[in-house]
């Protein structure tokens, strides 16, 4: 071995150390406690079983869960793409004060709590809040209307919050397209719809592709906003687990959920990639 | 094919005035070349006529009719960028065939297009490939090929030999020669290199913050410039400064240069102190016996292989530069007499008009 090979092993322990620590370690253990027993006086039993298991696929409410938790994710990560994707231009041609006030914006939602800004859309769109209660006063709206506790409330808070992880790889992406390539276009007779068409959105797929998987993945393991935007009504995988583990103490049957809903979102995300591939590969500038 | 007008354009960018009253014209199949250093405002005119920009003032038109109003997706005009802009996702077949395709070709038409077009530009072989799989020179020719198979009404070319080495830029530009020439297609051609303007235009602007200075064929521009910064932009020059000019009708004037009184022709109108220019190649070294133009001191002179350059002193403080066969005995202190090719002097304004 030499220095140089040495040295550079020498600089990735750190990083190895941290991987090591906090995701190989607890993803071994969650893996070995989904196997166990239940426990009668412990959270769990000395043996392995896959009862967890065999119950979870035999069982359609986790099926159904597990289901509304990956639409859920889907459904915010298409809206995310949407709302997301004008923003992202205007991002790539805005310069100087403009672009610093812009990043400043799209980052804010970023900037507060989890908690806090969970509580602010409880609050809003309460039955009495100043959302309803606006409506009312204009005349809009004879009754509140019932927001709180719906899962449309729970994927516009997560589309809310998830924009940022769309927005700066979509930015990112549009910022290396040279404008040249719009004008060459539009000179061959390509309107702005075409030039959007032919272009721009194909060469922007290598932020747009990143974005969606990072959004997704975030959005199914979001815990905080589908527990209390979407209360008892809207049960999603990450509360269901939270439940079992922190709840009724139910470790091991908790650590097969959460290992049943990794594995699908590996398999949809892994699928995603292998869709998109020959439109990243022809993208890569 | 198409005649085209540039009328008094004018683009400001905050204070910079990026143009002020441009105007030019092609006549139908001219290839017409706007010349000049960074920043002169070349690209900006040639960015107008494509539509990309909007001159604040001024009209372009093109078959008499004006053109302001259309935007570059209606104008039909084909554009090679300095920087190819060929799309980056799209094979060398598809980028050739793109506006075609826009245009809803038929498919049976639209392949014999392109297979047209890339015989034209020579890529046969490279198809299916990507931009980034092929060299410079290829993707040049792509983007030529991408611009000419729309057949358009004006081809607008801005520096499209810019990024390549110079044996390629050599090639490349007989190519768009001779295709331009062939299809007799109106074009405008941006460069800030001289030869280039020089070999291939028909008519040359040479353009100098904002404004053309001049606007005539290469062989006007290179020999009658109207000031200075023409006739240094064009070639080598040597330039002698004239105190008084005396005129002696229809652009003739007697003048005092260097040591010689001699009659030259040049700008029409002139008065008061005028600048002599004379090219590097109308001047020789005189031949034992032979009437000099000019008489001197040899200050510098330079083996380059084909031949010597040497810088010539002359009383009054100006300089000759000029080259000699490669053998001739000069040495840096010498005498030196000079013979000009007087029809070729000319004079100009010391200041620019």
């Amino acid at each position: 071995m030499t220095a140089k090979t040495r040295l550079r092993l020498l600089l990735c322990i750190p990083a190895i150390a941290l991987i090591f620590v906090f995701m190989v370690l607890p993803i071994t253990n969650m893996v070995e406690m989904s196997f166990r027993t239940p426990g009668t006086t412990d959270p769990f039993g000395d043996d392995y079983t896959l009862m967890h298991y065999t119950r979870i696929l035999g069982d359609g409410y986790y099926w159904s869960v597990l289901a509304r938790s990956l639409l859920t994710a889907a459904l915010v990560t298409v809206l995310c793409l949407c709302v997301s994707f004008p923003i992202a231009w205007h991002l790539s041609r805005a310069r100087g004060l403009k672009a610093v006030l812009l990043y400043a914006a799209i980052v804010s939602p970023l900037m507060t709590g989890v908690l806090v800004r969970n509580f602010g859309w409880m609050i809003v769109t309460a039955l009495n809040g100043p959302l309803n209660e606006t409506l009312m006063a204009l005349g809009i709206i004879e009754r509140p209307l019932r927001l709180l506790f719906t899962q449309g409330l729970v994927v516009l808070a997560l589309v809310h919050v998830f924009v940022p992880f769309m927005v700066l790889p979509i930015n990112n992406a549009l910022r290396n397209i040279p404008e040249s390539l719009g004008e060459a276009s539009a000179s061959m007779g390509a309107s702005r719809m075409q030039v959007f068409r032919d272009v721009i959105l194909p060469l922007s797929f290598p932020g747009i592709q990143p974005g969606m998987i990072l959004v997704y993945v975030l959005a199914v393991a979001a815990y905080v906003t589908p527990a209390l935007l979407g209360g008892q009504m809207v049960s999603v995988m990450p509360t269901l687990i939270i439940g079992e583990l922190t709840g009724t103490f139910q470790w091991p049957f908790g650590s097969a959920l959460a290992i049943t809903l990794s594995i699908s979102t590996v398999i949809v995300v892994v699928t995603f990639t292998m869709l998109t591939w020959k439109l990243m590969e022809r993208a890569k500038a | 094919m198409a005649t085209v007008e540039a009328i008094k354009l004018h683009k400001r960018y905050g204070d910079f005035v990026a143009l002020d009253d441009v105007t030019l014209n092609a006549e139908s199949g001219q290839l017409v070349t706007l010349l000049g250093p960074s920043g002169c405002g070349k690209s900006t005119t040639l960015r107008c006529l494509a539509g990309f920009l909007d001159p604040e003032g001024g009209d372009i038109k093109l078959d008499g009719d004006s053109i302001l109003k259309l935007p570059s997706n209606r104008r039909g005009f084909g554009v090679v960028f300095q920087n190819y802009a060929l799309f980056p996702h799209m094979t060398v077949a598809e980028n050739i065939g793109y506006g075609l395709r826009l245009r809803k070709c038929p498919k049976p038409e639209l392949v014999r297009r392109v297979g047209e077009a890339v015989d034209l530009v020579r890529l046969n072989g490279l198809e299916d490939r990507l931009p980034r799989q092929i060299s410079g020179g290829q993707q040049q020719r792509v983007a030529l090929a991408r611009a000419l198979v729309m057949k358009p009404r004006l081809l607008l070319l801005d520096e499209p030999l810019a990024n390549l080495d110079a044996r390629l830029r050599d090639e490349v530009r007989w190519l768009i020669r001779d295709l331009q020439q062939q299809s007799g297609i109106t074009a405008f051609y941006v460069t800030h290199d001289q030869s280039e303007a020089m070999a291939m235009s028909d008519m040359v602007a040479v353009m100098k913050s904002g404004r053309v200075a001049q606007f005539a064929t290469p062989r006007e521009i290179y020999q009658k410039p109207v000031e200075r910064y023409v006739a240094d932009f064009t070639g080598e020059a040597n330039f002698l400064s004239c105190q008084s000019v005396n005129a002696q009708g229809a652009g003739q004037y007697a003048i005092q240069a260097g040591g010689a009184a001699l009659t030259v022709a040049g700008v029409p109108g002139l008065t008061g102190r005028a600048e002599l220019l004379v090219r590097p190649e109308t001047l020789r070294l005189a031949a034992a016996g032979e009437v000099a133009d000019f008489n001197g001191r040899i200050v510098k002179s330079a083996f380059v292989g084909a031949s010597l350059l040497c810088e010539i002193a002359l009383p009054d403080g100006g300089v000759l530069k000029l080259t000699a066969p490669p053998n001739t005995p000069v040495h840096v202190g010498d005498a030196a007499a000079v013979v000009m090719d007087r029809a070729q002097a000319w004079l100009m304004p010391e200041v620019a008009p």
